[in-house]
């Protein structure tokens, strides 16, 4: 029996490991390896450097600008979609007619590519005739032809609304999910106590969501992290680099520039901080899991 | 859960709750719904109506030239038959992977299965920029840069974690008396996979097949780094590529992007209740 | 119909020990069960000959032959599972006939075994059915069916009735016992409960902390159990065990129990100064005028179960917790001073180790 679980074991897990591994786990070191050398993507020889790509990484004002934006892009796609959702999620458990209606609507985004989600919030802030600016005007009275995504200041908050837009549905299904596990007991009890809405939310429901809440921030810094399609559509970085974040900056110094070597080296920031994350995610789970079950 | 608005009021009074929260909703429902609209609008209008800005307007007529401009360009043919070669393999490769890997660390756990069952699904969490430059040369060394390839075997590795997740934890549902049954029977345990286990978990099944077939048909970064050409670009690749084709030809975009998703908007809408599950479920036990 | 053979079968898990030496014959067509209190390994020992689990050493024989490190399937044996384990997707004929299948038989002779096994089972009407129509003790029939289609040598049932109401575990049992004059087939049954063990059993095996208590008849077991944990796990309500100590030296035989004194009328084999337990049923326990009294205890709470009705008592010479079945219907009632009287013939005295101090 043992012996023939272990002959099982080698002939299922053969494909998936054998796969995994040469292309994921081996170029997670090799890009480790690369981060220490010059490879400029073409030629076959390149040479050692050490940690020049790391000393470089410091002193990069590019770099630099493009971690502080990744800090404000990710709090940002982090705190609107989760709060948004949460409220819609709680909107919608109320028993409205239509909820599964609504529910399709605000869901209905994350289907969508970020490509054709970049496209179509391109078009709500085009100057001229984009919706907002049209709505604008319309409200004010006043000609606005504002170019929202060509503007350093505003062009990074754009891109973070039209983010949150896609992502707001899937921490309301998760939001949703956690709310019907509630259960119906503790609601009757708030009612039997004399709970008001606001005190029921605040006092119970919000504390009983947070295994949802640990999921939902947890999936929310996942999927920012890897936020660069959004980007590269519409504003690839831009204009000024106002844009950049880490994921941009290793794509354009990469395969803009071809500074394979100092790519690598940004990658590897940028697993790190990943890294980090996920230590930090999976404590916290088991913390959640201890006290929710 | 009970109505979180009716709560604690006598029950003859008016209460102001349902009508408030419905009317939020429903002003929420059209601003989420606007950028869409807004596509849906743009693909039955002619630049000059657009560019006049006349987008935001109900159309008087239907006009469909800008549908028949891209169903007529064969270069969208070729982007939509590249990109179903690319989906729909690796869909089926990285669920029949997920599936091995599954049932091996559901039903045969050995030591060490649980580190190596983390190591596999923490590949979930990383940015892909991590592994971008390795295997943009290994695929280059062994001359598949430029063909589609290297986008099917990527988008199979890289579903392996989300697959063998859902698969384990749909597996562990299925109880081990079941297994050992057929084992008593005399199946082997590839039979025991193949007819038990498999046939019990095609929800879950369903499940990925969605997942995964919407993020292959809607990723971006794989295909423009991996593929030159043109007749080698997937569709969201291809749209960004023909942006400089149809500059100020909005209403050509805006029918191109729709009909760019029009496959995964079948998926969200026939397969939706498998589609939320899986997003929850691959979400909630990490 | 086989002869096992079970031979210093051991199994570890990991470091610890679940069966320790298991030494056990059963023979042609014989109806054993194994009882114990959960973890004892009695579920384990069946596993171990089913071939789920591997021996750690020793040997298992089926008709001689060793097949200790066969396959399952090779082993000629089936076994019904607690939760019945029947395929959820299949239907109750692919249920029955799903190892002929695994086996490649040709269609016909599968669909014609599993006629007949439906037969046997009635569940003829039922072959149609996904396991989830069919109720609890038609789930339990298929789950037979689905171990006798193959004429295996042995059957093995883990605990199969649990999942079942007590009505209906009636009803099954008796069509368990039926089907074993039936087939008469040599058939290992695990349970803890011990009405089913008492009823089902040639032989019963008591597991404990994964060796073997005893093994014999059910009336064996009762009323011989070889040591204090058979007597205390067999039966219900449990036998009463009182400390004792011995009176007399000289070994006439009286003890002193909660304050009273029993003669038991014999020697016990013993030193005098070694603490004893004085066993004896609750059936064996009566109440009699205050001259022939053993012990004097006071009524704490009678349970009148329609037949017969159960009495607890508390020793007034110390805590000590006695219980009483009796069918007369003269009831003491709450907080009554009575006096008992045990069973003379039917005491059982335990040495300090547990083990029976033989009459």
């Amino acid at each position: 029996m043992e012996r023939s679980a272990r002959f099982w074991r080698v002939v299922l897990l053969a494909a998936p490991v054998a796969v995994f591994s040469v292309l994921v786990i081996w170029p997670l070191f090799s890009s480790f390896y690369y981060s220490f050398t010059n490879w400029n993507g073409f030629s076959s020889d390149y040479d050692f450097v050490g940690f020049t790509n790391y000393s470089k990484v410091v002193t990069d004002k590019l770099f630099l600008n493009a971690a502080l934006n990744t800090v404000v892009w990710m709090v940002a796609a982090i705190l609107v979609p989760t709060l948004l959702g949460l409220g819609l999620a709680l909107l919608i458990d109320s028993r409205v007619p239509g909820g599964t209606v609504f529910k399709s609507i605000f869901y209905l985004p994350i289907c969508l590519s970020a490509v054709v989600v970049g496209q179509i919030w391109v078009w709500i802030y085009q100057p001229n005739w984009g919706l907002l600016n049209t709505v604008v005007s319309a409200v004010t009275g006043y000609k606005l032809s504002y170019a929202w995504l060509a503007k350093p200041d505003t062009a990074l908050g754009a891109v973070i609304v039209a983010w949150s837009w896609q992502q707001t549905g899937l921490s309301m299904v998760i939001y949703l999910a956690g709310l019907t596990s509630i259960s119906e007991d503790l609601l009757e009890v708030c009612e039997i106590e004399g709970a008001s809405v606001w005190q029921r939310i605040r006092l119970v429901i919000i504390p009983l969501l947070t295994p949802a809440t640990v999921v939902v921030i947890a999936l929310s810094v996942i999927n920012s992290l890897k936020g660069f399609d959004i980007l590269y559509i519409m504003t690839g970085g831009g204009p000024f680099h106002s844009s950049d974040t880490l994921a941009m900056h290793m794509y354009n110094e990469s395969f803009k520039k071809y500074l394979m070597g100092y790519g690598s080296a940004i990658s590897v920031v940028l697993f790190l901080i990943a890294l980090t994350i996920i230590r930090v995610y999976f404590r916290q789970l088991k913390r959640v899991d201890e006290i929710y079950g | 859960m009970a109505d979180v608005a009716a709560s604690g009021m006598p029950s003859r009074e008016f209460n102001p709750w349902p009508a408030t929260i419905l009317v939020s909703l429903l002003c929420l429902a059209v601003l989420f719904l606007a950028p869409t609209a807004g596509v849906l609008l743009s693909s039955i209008k002619t630049t000059r109506e657009i560019a006049f800005g006349q987008l935001w307007e109900m159309p008087d007529k239907l006009f469909l030239g800008n549908f028949a401009e891209i169903l007529n360009n064969p270069a969208v043919h070729r982007y939509f038959l590249n990109t179903f070669l690319v989906t729909v393999p690796a869909t089926a490769a990285s669920i029949a992977l997920g599936l091995l890997g599954g049932y091996v660390f559901s039903k045969l756990p050995f030591r060490g299965s649980d580190i190596l069952f983390l190591i596999i699904v923490s590949g979930m969490f990383f940015p892909p920029q991590v592994i971008l430059i390795p295997l943009f040369r290994l695929f280059n060394a062994v001359g598949l840069i430029d063909t589609l390839w290297p986008i099917i075997f990527v988008h199979t590795a890289l579903g392996i974690p989300i697959c063998t997740l859902l698969m384990r934890n749909f597996f562990s549902a299925v109880p081990n008396a079941l297994r050992e049954a057929a084992i008593l029977e005399g199946a082997n345990e590839w039979q025991v996979l193949a007819r038990v286990a498999l046939p019990l978990s095609l929800p879950a099944v369903a499940v990925l097949a969605t997942l995964q077939f919407t993020w292959i048909w809607n990723d971006f970064l794989w295909p423009l780094i991996l593929t030159n050409s043109d007749n080698k670009r997937t569709i969201m690749v291809g749209i960004v590529n023909l942006k400089g084709q149809y500059s100020v030809a909005w209403g050509v975009q805006g029918a191109l992007s729709l009909i760019a998703s029009l496959p995964t908007l079948i998926v969200f809408l026939f397969f939706q209740r498998y589609f939320i599950k899986g997003m929850t479920m691959g979400a909630v036990k990490g | 119909m086989a002869k096992l053979k079970l031979e210093k079968v051991t199994k570890n898990f990991g470091k610890v020990e679940v069966i320790k030496g298991v030494d056990l014959v059963a023979e042609h067509g014989e109806f054993v069960v194994f009882v114990g209190p959960s973890g004892c390994g009695k579920s384990t020992m069946l596993r171990l000959i089913t071939g789920l689990e591997s021996v750690t050493s020793g040997q298992i024989l089926i008709d001689g032959q060793d097949l200790t490190h066969a396959k399952p399937s090779d082993r000629g044996v089936a076994m019904v599972f607690q939760s019945y384990a029947l395929f959820p997707h299949l239907n109750v004929a692919d249920n029955i006939g799903f190892g002929l299948r695994l086996a490649k038989l040709p269609k016909a002779d599968i669909e014609r075994r599993v006629a007949e096994v439906a037969r046997i089972l009635r569940v003829e009407e039922l072959l149609d059915r996904k396991p989830r129509q069919l109720s609890g003790g038609q789930r339990q029939r298929v789950a037979i069916g689905r171990s006798i289609i193959r004429d295996p040598k042995v059957f093995l049932f883990d605990e199969p009735l649990s999942n079942l109401d007590a009505a209906l575990r009636v009803i099954m049992r008796l069509e368990i016992a039926r089907l074993h004059s039936r087939l008469g087939a040599t058939m290992i049954y695990v349970t803890h409960d011990q009405t089913e063990a008492m009823t089902l059993a040639n032989r019963i095996v008591v597991f404990n902390a994964g060796m073997i208590e005893q093994v014999g008849s059910p009336m064996q077991l009762y009323d011989r159990p070889a040591n204090k944990f058979v007597a205390g796990f067999i039966g219900s309500p449990a036998m009463n065990f009182l400390t004792a100590m011995q009176d007399q030296p000289d070994g006439v035989g009286s003890l002193s129990v909660s304050g009273g004194t029993v003669a038991i009328g014999r020697s016990v084999n013993t030193p005098p100064s070694e603490r004893i337990t004085l066993g004896v049923r609750p059936e064996h326990v009566a109440i009699v005028s205050s001259e022939a009294a053993d012990l004097i205890a006071k009524v704490e709470i009678v349970e009148e179960l329609g037949a017969e009705s159960l009495v607890y008592f508390q020793a007034a010479g110390s805590n000590q917790q006695v219980t009483m079945r009796t069918s007369s219907g003269v009831q003491p009632k709450p907080g009554d001073q009575v006096s008992l009287r045990f069973d003379r013939e039917r005491i059982h005295l335990f040495g300090s180790d547990g083990r029976s101090l033989a009459k």
